[in-house]
C-alpha cells in the first residue's frame, strides 16, 4: 500500500504559524499576573481564559517541590497545578502527586467545616461547629492544664509537619510545654541515628548530578526523601556516566534502572557495606588524607587502645584489623549477594575519586533491629571514599538547608515529657511516638489535650488496634482534635475534626537538602492571595476560603496564633506576647507579618534580589515562591568559624576542639581552624564516645549485628518467611493521598510479592489468597508471583489497604473499603471487608466512573511494636508464617490480639539500657532532638 | 513544521507523572487515558528487570484515524499534530479500529472520541505539552522535527530510535530511544491476573461500564515459549471493544438487504425470474425493510446518534463510512424504484433497472470491505478475502431470505429461478472464503493471532459447530435433497449461521490487543 502524507482537512488546521521562539516550558514570569491560554475542554474552539499564576509548595511528600497554581480570575477556581520553574529543588518538574493536588482541592468528599462528634467516640456521628466554639473549648483545656502545671498533658502529634521549620517550636516553647510528637520513629529514626552518631546531622544530602557512583539503599527513582528532586539528579548523573547500584531486597523501579541490583536478605546490608569498606581498605583505594584530617581516630586510639601510639599508622592498622573479617565472602554468606558483585561495586567506588553519592532513609534502616548500623556502615563507606560534602559526594543534611530565624523565639521550656522520650530510650531519634498506647496502658500519664495533625496512627503505625483502644478511652485521652485536610481512620476517633488546608491552602516555609545548595520555598494559600490581588482583605485564611467557595478550610499558622491568644487572653501567662505583631506592638500577629519579618530579616540575599525586581521581600516570595540562598555548596565543614565566634574561643590542646563558653564552635586541624561537624569532637565520629558512655560500647564503632529477622531464625520448611512491609509506591503518599482519584486509579492494590520458588512450595499462584500470621494476629491478601523478590521473603507495600467504618463518612470512598470491625473479646479484634471501592454519586461525575474495586489489605494492624533499643525505630520487618487460607478466611481479613501486642512491647522494652547516662542526664545534651527543652530538663532528679 | 515526541526510555522512571499531568491539563475522565505507562518484567531472580514504556497517540503523518473519520472530527494540522474536534464527532468508533496504537477512546462525558492532541491548545500559546513539562527526568522531548537545530531533531538524527509498529506504514512521530523491544510489541507480552499495584482491568462487554473484572484468557499467541515472553506487570484500563453486536447485526441485515435485490436483479438479467410477486415486490420490500434495520443499527451504534446526518453534511470523502452512507441511500432509491415498478406492474422497467440495481447491491454489500480495510488497527479485517466474503454473504442471505419468503407464500412459487442452487453455491463459496480466512497465509502476526483466536481459541466451538456444521454443511446437505421443507429449514439455518459468522468475525478482529 502506498502512503502519502495526509493533508489537513479541518478548517482550523490550515496555515498554522510556528511560535516565533519555539515552544517554552512555562509562561514567562512577567506574565504570571495575567496569563491567557485556551480552554482545553472547549478546544478546538479558541476560548481564552485568564489566570493568575501563584506559586506554592506541594504537600504530597517531604520534598517540598514547587507548584504553580493557575487560578481562574473569573471563577476563582484553581484550574491546574504545574511545576514552579523558579524553584531550585524541583526546577519546574513534578511527580504524579504534584498535579494530583488538584484532586485533593476539588475532592467532593473533603471536610469543609469544623466538626464535633455528636455521639460516643468512634460512633461516627458529627455536627458542624464554628471555629469559635472549637477554639474556645480547646484553648480552655490547654489553659487549665498549663495553669495547673500539667504541661506534659498537652501533646501535638504530627505526621507530615504543617510547618517544616521553626514555627511550631515557637508555639510550644511559648506555651512552656514539651509536647511535640512526630511520626519519625515509624519512619527514619534508625537512619537518623546512624547519621547523627557520625556527623551530628541526621540526614544525608547526596550530590547525585555530579557523582561517579550512586549507591542507593533507597528507591529514589520512585519515592522517598526527596523523590522528584533526587530522581532528576540521579538520572542526570547516570546520563553523565555515573554507575548506579541499588541495594533493595525487592526489585524496585529504582533497582530496575540500576547498573547493579543487589538483593540481600533483609537486615544483612551492613555486612555487605562493611565488606565494601573492607575492599577499599584492602586495596588502598580509600582516602587516607581525608580520614586523617576529619575522622576522630585519635579519640578512638586514646579510648580503645591506650597502649598504642596515637599515630595515623596505628589507626590504619587498627581499622584494617577491625574490618578484616568483613570479607566479600563473609558478606555473601550473610546476605546472599555474590561476593564478586560486592567486589565489583566496591572497586567502582574505589575509582570514584570522592564522587560517591549515597542514601539510606527507610529501607534497611527502618526494617531491622540495629538498622542504624546500616546508615553508619554506609557513611563509613562515604568517609573512606573521601566523599563527604564533595562535588558528587554526600553531605550532611544541614549543610544544604536554609533555616531562617523567626521573630521572637521564646526560650525552651524546662519540661521533659516521659510520654515522648521515656528514659528507656535516651538516644532515640526522636519521640517514641508509636509506643504511646503502651505507655498510657502502663499508666505513665494521660493526655488532657491531644492533637493529631495529618497523622493517622490507627492506620500507619504498627499495632493500630491498641491505638483504637487508647483513643476510645476517655480517661487516657480526654480530648482529641484532628487537624486534617482529609478523612482518616484516626479522624474517625477524634472529638473534633478540624479542616486544614492542602498544599495550596496555607502558609509554610520549606527548605530541604535536595542537592548541593540551600534554598527556601514558600507555601501559600493561593485563593487568598488571588483574592487579595483583587483588593480584598481578610483576617483569616478560612474567611478567604469561604469567599472563594471552599467552606471554612483553615491553616495551622493562624490557628496557633488565635489559639495562643485564647489560651492567654490578657497576656498574664507570658504566651500572648509571642503572637503579637512585630510591626504593630500589642496587636495580634497577622500571618503575612510573620513571613514578611523573616523574608526581610533572616534570608541573606533575599532583600537585594527583591529590590532588583522592584519588589519587597514578601512580594518577591509571593510572586516566585522560592529563593536560592546559596548554590554550589561544598565542603562546608572546612569553612572557618565566623570571626565573632572565633574571638575569645580556646583550643583544647588534646582534641583540637575550639570552644567558647562551653560550646564548641570549631576544630583545629593541622594548625587551621574550621567549623567542622556538630559533634562533640567536631569531627566525623567513627568512634562514638557517646554510644560507649551510654552503655553501648559494643557498638562504639560501625559494626554489623544480626537483625531480629535474620535468616537463621526463619525456618522456611515450617512455612516461616520474612515479611518486608516497608515500601512506597511511586504514585501515593501514605494515608493523605486517598482523596486523589487519578493516583488511586493507577494504584489500588498491595498484593504479596512472592518468588515463584516460594509460590510453588506454598502451592499458590498469582491472584490466589495467602494468610500471613504475625506474632499478634494475621491478615489475608492476594499473591503476586514475581521474579523481583528474594526467595524466602514476602513483600507488601504499606501504601494501600485503607478502610472506613461507615458508608459515607470517616474515609475517602475513592480509596477505602467499607469494613466491619468487631471486638470479639477484650483485646481481640476482627476486621472483615464488607465491600471494596465502589462508584458513588457526588458533584464530581468521575465518582460514578470508579472502575476499580480493590482497596488492598491493611497489614500494619497485625504488627506488634518493635522499638530498636538505641534509635527507638520501629523495626518493621516481621517474621511471619505464610499458609493457604482456611475455608473461613476471606480477602482483607485481619485479626489482632492486643494483649499479645503488649507482651511483645514488654519483650522489646527489656532490651533497652535506660538513662540516666553520664551526669545523671536523660539524653546526651549534644544529640539532636526536635524542639530541645532547656538543659535543666535533661537532668533526672532525685536519688 | 512537524511536531513530534521523543520518549527517552533510558531516562524514564515509570512514575506516571505524564499520565496525571495529562489528565489534569485535559480534564480526562476516569477509566480512559490519553497517555499511560506500561510496565513489563523480564528475567529470573536475581537477574530481573522491569521496563517502563510511555504509550500514546503517535501523531502519524499518514494517520488511519484521520482517513477513516467520516466527519473530519479527526484531522492532521499543518504543524503535524493530529487533533480532534469533539463537536463534529458522531461517535462511530471507527477511529478506534483504525488506530494501530490504541490511542483513541470515547470520552464518557461527551460520548465523543478523544486522544492525545499534543496539547495543541498549549502549543498555540507557545507552550510545550503538559507531559513534557512535568516529566521529572525530561524523558519526554517535544518539538519540531523539521527544524534541524531543535533538541528533538538532533536526537532523532543522531540516536538509534524506534517507532511502534513501523510495518503499519502510518509514519508515526513518537520516537522511542533505548526502549526494550518487547515493551513496544504487545505480541511479545503475557499477563497474569494481578498487576504489581493495580487490578487487571479488561475489555468488558460492550455497553456495560468499564469495570474491573476477572481477566480474559490470555490472547492467542504465536507458538512461543511462554517463559521467553515479557510479563506485563502494570497496564491501565483499556477502552471497551468498540464494535459489538450492533455492528455484526448491521453486517447481517445489510447482507439480506443487498442480497434480496442482488438475487432478484440477477434473476431478471438471467431471465430466470420474472417481475412476479417475489422478484417485483417481495424482494424490494425485503431490501427496504432490512435497509431500514441496517440504518437503525448503524445509528444506534453511534455514541452520538443525534449527529447521524453529519455523515452527509460534514463528510470526509476519504472515509468509506461516508461512501457507504451514500451507497446505501442510492441503493435505497433503486430499491424504491424497483418496488414502484413491481407494484405498478411494469416488468419491462425491472429489466432496465436490473443492471444498476445489481451494481448498487454489490456496492452496498461490498463497501464494508473497504471500510473494514480502513480499520488499519485490525489486521484480520485487512484481508483481500473480505470483499468476496461480503458478496458471498449477500448472495447467501438474499437467496435464503427469498427462499423463505417463497416458501411462506405457498407452494405455488416453488423454488423459483434456481434460488436453491444459488444458495447452495453461495454457501459453498462462503465455506471456501472461511477456510481461506482461517487457514490461508496471514500477512501479519496480529492477523494470524486473530485467526487462531477464531479457529482454536475461545470462539472455536461457536465457529465449528454453529457456523461450519449448522450454518454451512447442514444446509448444503439439506439443499441437495428434494424436500422443499428441508430447503426451508436449510435457508433458516443458513441465515442464522451467517449472523453467527459475522458476529465471530467482528469479535475476532478486535481480540488482539493493540498495545
Amino acid at each position: 500500500m502506498t502512503h502519502r502524507v495526509t493533508e489537513p482537512l479541518h478548517p482550523v488546521a490550515r496555515d498554522l504559524q510556528a511560535p516565533p521562539e519555539g515552544l517554552h516550558r512555562f509562561p514567562p514570569s512577567a506574565l504570571w499576573d495575567s496569563w491567557e491560554e485556551y480552554d482545553a475542554r472547549a478546544w478546538p474552539r479558541r476560548e481564552k481564559r485568564q489566570y493568575s499564576l501563584i506559586p506554592t509548595i506541594c504537600f504530597n511528600c517531604e520534598a517540598a517541590c514547587g507548584l504553580l497554581a493557575y487560578v481562574d480570575k473569573r471563577t476563582l477556581r484553581i484550574q491546574k497545578f504545574e511545576g514552579n520553574p523558579a524553584h531550585p529543588g524541583s526546577r519546574g518538574r513534578n511527580c504524579a502527586k504534584g498535579p494530583a493536588t488538584l484532586n485533593q482541592v476539588t475532592d467532593p468528599e473533603r471536610i469543609l467545616y469544623p466538626l464535633r462528634r455528636a455521639g460516643g467516640r468512634g460512633e461516627g456521628k458529627w455536627e458542624r461547629v464554628t471555629w469559635d466554639e472549637a477554639l474556645d473549648d480547646i484553648a480552655g483545656r490547654i489553659r487549665k492544664a498549663l495553669v495547673e502545671k500539667r504541661p506534659t498533658e498537652v501533646m501535638y502529634h504530627l505526621g507530615r509537619p504543617g510547618h517544616e521549620l521553626v514555627y511550631l517550636q515557637r508555639v510550644f516553647h511559648a506555651w512552656g510545654i514539651d509536647g511535640h510528637n512526630s511520626h519519625t520513629n515509624v519512619c527514619s529514626a534508625s537512619a537518623r541515628a546512624g547519621y547523627a552518631f557520625w556527623h551530628g546531622l541526621d540526614r544525608p544530602s547526596p550530590d547525585h548530578a555530579r557523582a561517579r557512583v550512586i549507591l542507593l539503599l533507597s528507591s529514589h527513582l520512585e519515592a522517598g526523601h526527596y523523590f522528584n528532586p533526587h530522581a532528576q539528579r540521579i538520572v542526570e548523573g547516570k546520563q553523565a556516566g555515573a554507575k548506579v547500584c541499588v541495594v533493595d531486597t525487592r526489585l524496585s523501579n529504582t533497582a530496575s534502572m540500576a547498573d547493579w541490583w543487589l538483593s540481600p536478605w533483609p537486615g544483612t546490608e551492613a555486612a555487605m557495606l562493611l565488606a565494601m569498606c573492607h575492599v577499599l581498605l584492602r586495596d588502598g583505594t580509600w582516602d587516607r588524607e581525608f580520614v586523617r584530617r576529619w575522622v576522630n581516630w585519635e579519640e578512638y586510639l586514646r579510648e580503645e587502645h591506650p597502649a598504642r601510639p596515637v599515630t595515623f599508622d596505628a589507626f590504619e592498622a587498627a581499622v584494617k584489623a577491625l574490618y578484616a573479617e568483613y570479607t566479600p565472602e563473609f558478606a555473601e554468606r550473610e546476605s546472599g549477594v555474590p561476593a564478586a558483585r560486592i567486589e565489583e561495586v566496591a572497586r567502582e567506588i574505589g575509582r570514584a575519586e570522592g564522587a560517591l553519592s549515597t542514601h539510606v532513609w527507610r529501607n534497611a534502616a527502618a526494617g531491622n533491629l540495629w538498622g542504624w548500623e546500616v546508615a553508619r556502615a554506609l557513611e563509613l563507606l562515604v568517609v573512606l571514599a573521601g566523599a563527604v560534602a564533595t562535588p558528587g559526594g554526600t553531605a550532611p543534611s544541614g549543610f544544604n538547608k536554609a533555616i531562617p530565624a523567626p521573630p521572637m523565639m521564646p526560650p525552651p521550656a524546662k519540661v521533659w515529657s516521659e510520654l515522648l522520650m521515656p528514659r528507656e530510650y535516651p538516644l532515640a531519634f526522636f519521640e517514641m511516638s508509636f509506643l504511646l498506647p503502651h505507655l498510657l496502658r502502663e499508666r505513665r500519664g494521660k493526655l488532657a489535650m491531644y492533637f493529631t495533625r495529618v497523622y493517622n496512627p490507627v492506620w500507619t503505625n504498627p499495632d493500630g488496634m491498641s491505638w483504637i483502644e487508647m483513643l476510645t478511652d476517655e480517661a487516657k485521652v480526654e480530648r482529641h482534635a484532628c487537624l486534617t485536610p482529609i478523612w482518616s481512620e484516626t479522624a474517625h476517633f477524634a472529638d473534633y475534626v478540624l479542616p486544614m488546608g492542602h498544599a495550596s491552602e496555607r502558609h509554610d516555609l520549606m527548605s530541604q537538602e535536595t542537592h548541593a545548595a540551600r534554598w527556601i520555598g514558600f507555601r501559600q494559600p493561593v485563593l487568598r492571595v488571588a483574592l487579595e490581588k483583587q483588593g480584598k482583605r481578610f483576617d483569616w485564611t478560612w474567611q478567604a476560603h469561604e469567599a472563594a467557595g471552599l467552606g471554612q478550610v483553615w491553616e495551622e499558622d493562624e490557628f496557633w496564633i488565635e489559639l495562643s491568644w485564647r489560651i492567654d487572653p490578657d497576656g498574664a501567662l507570658g504566651i500572648r506576647k509571642y503572637f503579637e505583631s512585630p510591626y504593630r506592638p500589642g496587636e495580634k500577629l497577622r500571618i503575612e507579618e510573620f513571613y514578611r519579618w523573616i523574608f526581610e530579616s533572616s534570608v541573606p540575599g533575599l532583600p537585594a534580589a527583591a529590590q532588583k525586581e522592584g519588589l519587597t521581600p514578601l512580594e518577591y516570595m509571593r510572586k516566585f515562591g522560592a529563593f536560592l540562598v546559596e548554590g554550589g555548596v561544598y565542603a562546608s565543614h572546612e569553612k572557618p568559624p565566623a570571626p565573632a565566634e572565633r574571638e575569645g574561643a580556646a583550643v583544647d590542646p588534646l582534641t583540637g576542639v575550639v570552644a567558647k563558653g562551653g560550646a564548641a564552635v570549631g576544630v583545629e586541624i593541622d594548625g587551621r581552624v574550621a567549623v567542622g561537624f556538630p559533634t562533640p569532637s567536631r569531627k566525623l565520629e567513627f568512634y562514638s564516645k557517646t554510644l560507649k558512655d551510654w552503655k553501648w560500647g559494643d557498638h562504639a564503632v560501625p559494626t554489623y549485628a544480626r537483625s531480629h529477622v535474620h535468616w537463621s531464625v526463619i525456618d522456611r520448611t515450617q512455612g516461616e518467611m520474612l515479611l518486608l512491609p516497608t515500601f512506597r509506591l511511586p504514585t501515593l503518599i501514605h494515608s493523605r493521598s486517598g482523596n486523589a482519584k487519578w493516583l488511586y486509579e493507577i494504584s489500588h492494590s498491595n498484593p504479596l510479592w512472592l518468588n515463584p520458588e516460594d509460590a510453588a512450595r506454598l502451592g499458590v499462584g498469582t491472584g490466589e489468597l495467602l494468610k500471613i500470621e504475625t506474632e499478634i494476629g494475621h491478615f489475608v491478601d492476594r499473591v503476586w508471583v514475581t521474579e523481583g523478590i528474594r526467595p524466602g521473603v514476602v513483600a507488601c507495600s504499606h501504601h494501600i489497604g485503607r478502610w472506613r467504618l461507615q458508608e459515607s463518612t470517616g474515609g475517602e470512598r475513592w480509596s477505602t473499603a467499607l469494613v466491619d470491625l468487631k471486638r470479639e473479646a477484650p483485646g481481640r479484634w476482627r476486621m472483615r471487608h464488607v465491600h471494596g471501592v465502589r462508584p458513588f454519586p457526588s458533584a464530581d461525575p468521575d465518582s460514578s466512573r470508579v472502575w476499580w474495586e480493590d482497596a488492598g489489605v491493611h497489614q500494619n494492624l497485625t504488627f506488634p511494636v518493635h522499638p530498636d533499643p538505641v534509635s527507638g525505630q520501629h523495626c518493621w520487618h516481621q517474621k511471619v508464617r505464610a499458609a493457604r487460607p482456611g475455608p473461613d478466611d476471606r480477602y482483607g481479613d485481619v485479626f489482632v490480639d492486643t494483649d499479645r501486642a503488649h507482651e511483645v512491647y514488654r519483650r522489646w522494652l527489656a532490651m533497652t539500657r535506660p538513662a540516666p547516662g553520664p551526669g545523671g542526664l536523660r539524653r546526651p545534651l549534644w544529640l539532636p532532638r526536635a524542639f530541645k527543652p532547656d538543659a535543666s530538663a535533661y537532668r533526672i532528679e532525685g536519688p | 513544521m512537524r511536531y513530534g515526541f521523543v520518549i527517552d526510555q533510558r531516562k524514564c522512571i515509570g512514575c506516571h507523572a505524564c499520565t496525571v499531568a495529562c489528565k489534569e491539563e485535559n480534564a480526562v475522565p476516569l477509566g480512559v487515558n490519553r497517555t499511560w505507562v506500561k510496565y513489563i518484567e523480564k528475567g529470573t531472580f536475581p537477574d530481573t528487570r522491569r521496563y517502563f514504556t510511555v504509550l500514546r497517540c503517535n501523531h502519524c503523518d499518514d494517520a488511519p484515524c484521520v482517513t477513516i473519520c467520516p466527519t473530519v472530527a479527526l484531522y492532521r494540522r499543518s504543524d503535524g499534530i493530529v487533533d480532534f474536534d469533539g463537536a463534529r464527532c458522531i461517535g462511530c468508533k471507527s477511529c478506534m479500529q483504525a488506530c494501530p496504537y490504541d490511542a483513541l477512546y470515547i470520552d464518557p462525558e461527551t460520548q465523543t472520541a478523544a486522544k492525545c492532541h499534543y496539547c495543541a491548545h498549549r502549543v498555540e500559546v507557545g507552550l510545550e505539552p503538559a507531559c513534557a513539562v512535568v516529566c521529572p527526568v525530561q524523558a519526554i522531548v517535544a518539538g519540531d522535527l523539521d527544524e534541524p537545530a531543535t533538541p528533538i531533531a538532533r536526537l532523532v538524527a543522531t540516536q538509534p530510535v524506534q517507532v511502534r509498529k513501523p510495518e503499519q506504514g502510518t509514519l508515526p512521530k513518537v520516537y522511542y530511544l533505548g526502549a526494550e523491544a518487547s515493551a513496544l510489541s504487545p505480541e511479545m507480552q503475557r499477563r497474569d491476573g494481578q498487576y504489581v499495584f493495580a487490578q487487571v482491568s479488561d475489555i468488558p462487554v460492550p455497553g456495560q461500564p468499564n469495570r474491573a473484572s476477572a481477566p480474559l484468557p490470555p490472547p492467542p499467541s504465536a507458538p512461543l515459549d511462554l517463559r521467553a515472553l515479557a510479563r506485563t506487570v502494570y497496564d491501565v484500563a483499556h477502552p471497551e471493544r468498540p464494535w459489538g453486536w450492533k455492528v455484526s447485526a448491521y453486517l447481517w441485515t445489510k447482507s439480506v438487504a443487498a442480497g434480496a435485490l442482488l438475487v432478484a436483479g440477477l434473476g431478471m438479467l438471467s431471465g430466470l425470474a420474472s417481475g412476479n410477486e417475489l422478484a417485483g415486490r417481495a424482494a424490494p420490500l425485503l431490501a427496504l425493510l432490512f435497509l431500514f434495520l441496517t440504518t437503525a443499527l448503524l445509528v444506534a451504534d453511534l455514541k452520538r446518534p443525534e449527529r447521524f446526518l453529519y455523515l452527509l453534511f460534514k463528510p470526509n470523502w476519504r472515509s468509506w463510512l461516508v461512501w457507504g452512507g451514500w451507497i446505501l441511500i442510492a441503493y435505497g432509491g433503486a430499491a424504491a424504484a424497483w418496488l414502484a415498478a413491481g407494484i405498478t406492474g411494469h416488468p419491462h422497467a425491472l429489466v432496465y433497472l436490473a443492471g444498476p440495481v445489481v451494481l448498487l447491491a454489490v456496492a452496498a454489500a461490498g463497501y464494508s470491505a473497504f471500510l473494514f480495510g480502513q480499520a488499519e488497527g485490525r489486521d484480520f479485517w485487512q484481508s483481500p478475502l473480505t470483499l468476496p466474503h461480503l458478496v458471498a454473504a449477500a448472495l447467501a442471505a438474499g437467496s435464503a431470505a427469498l427462499l423463505l419468503v417463497a416458501r411462506a407464500r405457498g407452494g405455488g412459487l416453488g423454488a423459483p429461478w434456481g434460488l436453491r442452487l444459488l444458495l447452495l453455491g453461495a454457501l459453498a463459496s462462503l465455506a471456501v472464503v472461511l477456510v481461506a480466512e482461517l487457514f490461508g497465509s496471514h500477512p501479519t502476526r496480529d492477523a494470524a493471532r486473530a485467526a487462531r483466536w477464531l479457529a482454536r481459541g475461545p470462539l472455536a466451538t461457536r465457529l465449528w459447530v454453529g457456523v461450519v456444521v449448522l450454518g454451512l454443511a447442514l444446509p448444503c446437505a439439506m439443499l441437495v435433497t428434494s424436500s422443499p421443507a428441508a430447503w426451508t429449514v436449510a435457508a433458516a439455518l443458513a441465515l442464522a449461521g451467517l449472523w453467527l459468522y459475522e458476529d465471530l468475525w467482528v469479535r475476532a478482529g478486535q481480540a488482539v490487543p493493540l498495545s
